[in-house]
């Protein structure tokens, strides 16, 4: 087969860009752990509650660790769920450490909602009867906006809360 | 002589791609620099 002195060039070129996307991409997925959000967990979309993340005690932030924290959140049409403080007032505002690991769990009770913590990375689809997840690093300080992001209803730009991420 | 009059006619049939491998080279690095930019914007946040 003959091909062209700039042919073989421009293949060559095209081949190891596709390779080096390749191996940037696979090195994510199968070392540094980034998958889709929700990876096929389920939920009984009628009874969020019998998922032990989703018990209202449970929602909102939890320490677990040095560091390590996991926020769970019930989202239904329009309102994000994320616990009540001490005077039982709902949580509108999560303040988190700066460079805390943090594992997002949310669940729906109707609709798809989207669930972004506006200037992260954390932006997922939260789909009836599966339940999203979601870890990374809180590395940013700042305030940041958690927005749903998928179109949910009449009061979908209502729907919102606020994340802290302070020093 | 019938033979060299053939390969005249072929060196002057052969494509001139010098264009194609200019634009294919900017639209290789056009590509390169969205993703680039997209994926620096993943790790930085």
């Amino acid at each position: 087969m003959h091909l062209h002195k700039y042919e073989k060039i421009w293949l060559t070129f095209g081949i190891g860009s596709l390779v080096v996307f390749l191996f940037v991409v696979g090195y994510g997925a199968f070392w540094q752990g980034t998958h889709p959000q929700s990876h096929g967990v389920t939920i009984d979309p009628n009874n969020i509650e019998s998922n032990e993340a989703f018990k209202p005690e449970n929602l909102g932030l939890t320490k677990v660790d040095e560091n390590e924290y996991i926020v769970n959140i019930t989202a239904s049409a329009f309102y994000y769920d994320l616990g009540k403080d001490e005077e039982g007032k709902s949580v509108r505002t999560i303040r988190i450490p700066k460079g805390s690991k943090v594992l997002w769990q949310a669940a729906t009770k109707d609709v798809v909602h989207g669930f972004q913590v506006a200037g992260t990375n954390v932006n997922m689809m939260v789909e009836p009867g599966y339940v999203s997840s979601l870890e990374t690093v809180m590395d940013n300080p700042g305030t940041y906006t958690i927005v749903c992001n998928e179109y949910c209803g009449i009061g979908h730009h209502m729907m919102y809360a606020t994340v802290e991420v302070y020093e | 002589m019938r033979i060299q009059e053939d390969k005249k006619a072929s060196e002057k049939d052969k494509p001139d791609l010098k264009g194609t491998f200019v634009s294919v080279m900017l639209l290789g690095v056009f590509i390169i620099i969205t993703w680039v930019g997209a994926f620096a914007l993943f790790i930085s946040r």
